[in-house]
């Protein structure tokens, strides 16, 4: 390993690039100045308290507290995708949530037992990162599926009452807006898979190779790091969806939206 | 079989009422004609029988059980609803008559042939009309007996048709008027149809109802 250990000096003098950022904004009257000021500082900050957690949870090293941090950030997650979708007639939070839990801790302590064979399963400085990844990378794919399930739903009413009126359960109903749904979602991480390595090197694999990783052991770690997400984005926009879907039909199989 | 409406009201939000404390009955082979001015709940009180929606207060029985008790796919294919725009399915034609076939609750049921679909295309003045057509680049008139062969093919007690004839020419009009006569005669279903006021069926006595506010019944 031949990490070079940043000082603070180091760290302040990256300062610059804000204030290079800043005069920028001024000549040019971007009014960016207060909103630059203000990122600045919570990336500090942010970064500093993300830090000293992960440093104290790595030194515990207890999976309760470990799976705590995990779903503490797949609420986050859930909270964002709330954020973005904006619909106001579902109480979609709550499934949503415990859906991309469940999914999600499936997934990630399938990688790290299985795949990595991390002993144990829960060591943070694998099941952190590599479940982030998860959660971060699927969370779009969700609200893509969500924000299609409910305008398709809306949009494509008519068809929909077509069908029930003839016998159809809502589930029956509603197989090709559920199917079009999910494969919006998935859309992004299959382009991905597509070009990783030739359009851009991935963040993790970079950061691996800039602290000290052979490149080869890199690309590995990026395989499986690539395919997880695959994996985690169907399991959970398929479970989320269908979760999602049957709060949107009363029990006696009626439109409620 | 009999359908019964008692006391029914309906309301949208805390507007008042469309409609309140109407009462129908409905056996089999009856022939019922409603109308009314336009925005007086034509539409959504044909909806209720199969529970597309639900009344805010009032009840629906078939056969003396209320129809919030019983399995709702097989409801709606006991009392069949023919919106009032059609809606196609997407696909050929052939796949929208025998949409209602593709569902779990028509899995003991045999699935019409070929021939059986040309001939209800005959029947209905379809003729043009290939079963490997794009049902949407149909017209509306042609949507229309589309939507009605395809509910009848799920075998009905009970058919609730909104302007069915709304789109078509007289000729084709008058086909569809006496296909749902003979369907009350010689098939026993009960018709409840939305509908103008100039329309007179010939072989049969229908009974004329005027629904605004509530549902009165209209003679002559």
């Amino acid at each position: 390993m031949n990490l070079i250990e940043i000082s603070p000096l180091q760290l302040l003098l990256c300062l610059v690039f804000v204030l290079i950022a800043g005069t920028g904004s001024v000549i040019f009257r971007l009014n960016l100045e207060k909103d630059l000021a203000w990122g600045t500082v919570r990336t500090f900050a942010q970064l500093f308290l993300v830090g000293y957690v992960l440093k104290y949870i790595f030194q515990i090293n207890n999976p309760y507290l470990i799976l705590i941090l995990f779903v503490w950030m797949v609420f986050w997650a859930a909270h964002a995708i709330r954020g973005r979708v904006k619909e106001k007639e579902v109480a979609y939070f709550v499934p949503t949530f415990i859906s991309m839990v469940a999914s999600y801790t499936t997934v990630s302590i399938l990688v790290t037992a299985a795949i990595v064979q991390v002993k144990p399963w829960y060591t943070p400085q694998y099941f952190i990162p590599l479940g982030g990844m998860i959660v971060g990378n699927s969370m779009n794919a969700v609200t893509i599926a969500l924000e299609r399930l409910f305008s398709d739903l809306r949009k494509q009413r008519a068809r929909i009452e077509l069908a029930l009126c003839l016998g159809a359960t809502y589930q029956e109903a509603t197989t090709t807006i559920l199917r079009d749904v999910v494969k919006a979602g998935m859309i992004p991480s299959i382009n991905a898979l597509m070009t990783v390595g030739l359009v851009s090197l991935p963040g993790m694999m970079t950061g691996q190779i800039l602290a000290g990783s052979d490149p080869m052991t890199a690309i590995k770690y990026q395989i499986i790091v690539m395919l997880m997400i695959v994996a985690a984005t169907a399991i959970g926009s398929l479970i989320v969806v269908h979760v999602v879907r049957r709060r949107c039909f009363t029990r006696a199989h009626q439109l409620s939206i | 079989m009999r359908l019964e409406i008692k006391n029914l009201s309906l309301r949208y939000g805390t507007k008042k009422p469309l409609f309140e404390g109407v009462n129908l009955t409905v056996d089999s082979g009856d022939f019922v004609l409603i109308h009314g001015p336009s925005g007086s709940g034509k539409s959504s009180f044909l909806r209720l029988p199969s529970r597309l929606q639900e009344p805010a207060s009032g009840e629906i029985l078939l056969d003396g059980r209320s129809v919030r008790r019983r399995d709702v796919t097989e409801l709606r294919r006991t009392v069949g609803y023919v919106q009032q725009t059609p809606e196609m399915a997407g696909g050929a034609v052939r796949s929208n008559l025998t949409l209602s076939f593709t569902f779990r609750a028509a899995r003991e049921k045999r699935l019409p042939d070929e021939n059986m679909l040309r001939t209800l295309l005959d029947d209905f003045l379809l003729q043009d009309v290939d079963l490997d057509d794009d049902a949407e680049t149909l017209s509306m008139g042609q949507k229309q007996r589309i939507a009605l062969i395809r509910t009848l093919l799920s075998e009905p007690r009970f058919l609730l048709c909104d302007e069915p004839t709304s789109a078509l020419d007289p000729e084709s009009k008058s086909v569809v008027e006496t296909w749902l006569e003979r369907l009350a005669l010689e098939q026993n279903i009960g018709i409840v149809k939305v509908t103008h006021l100039d329309f007179r069926p010939e072989r049969i006595r229908a009974r004329r109802y005027r629904l605004d506010g509530g549902l009165q019944e209209v003679c002559g």
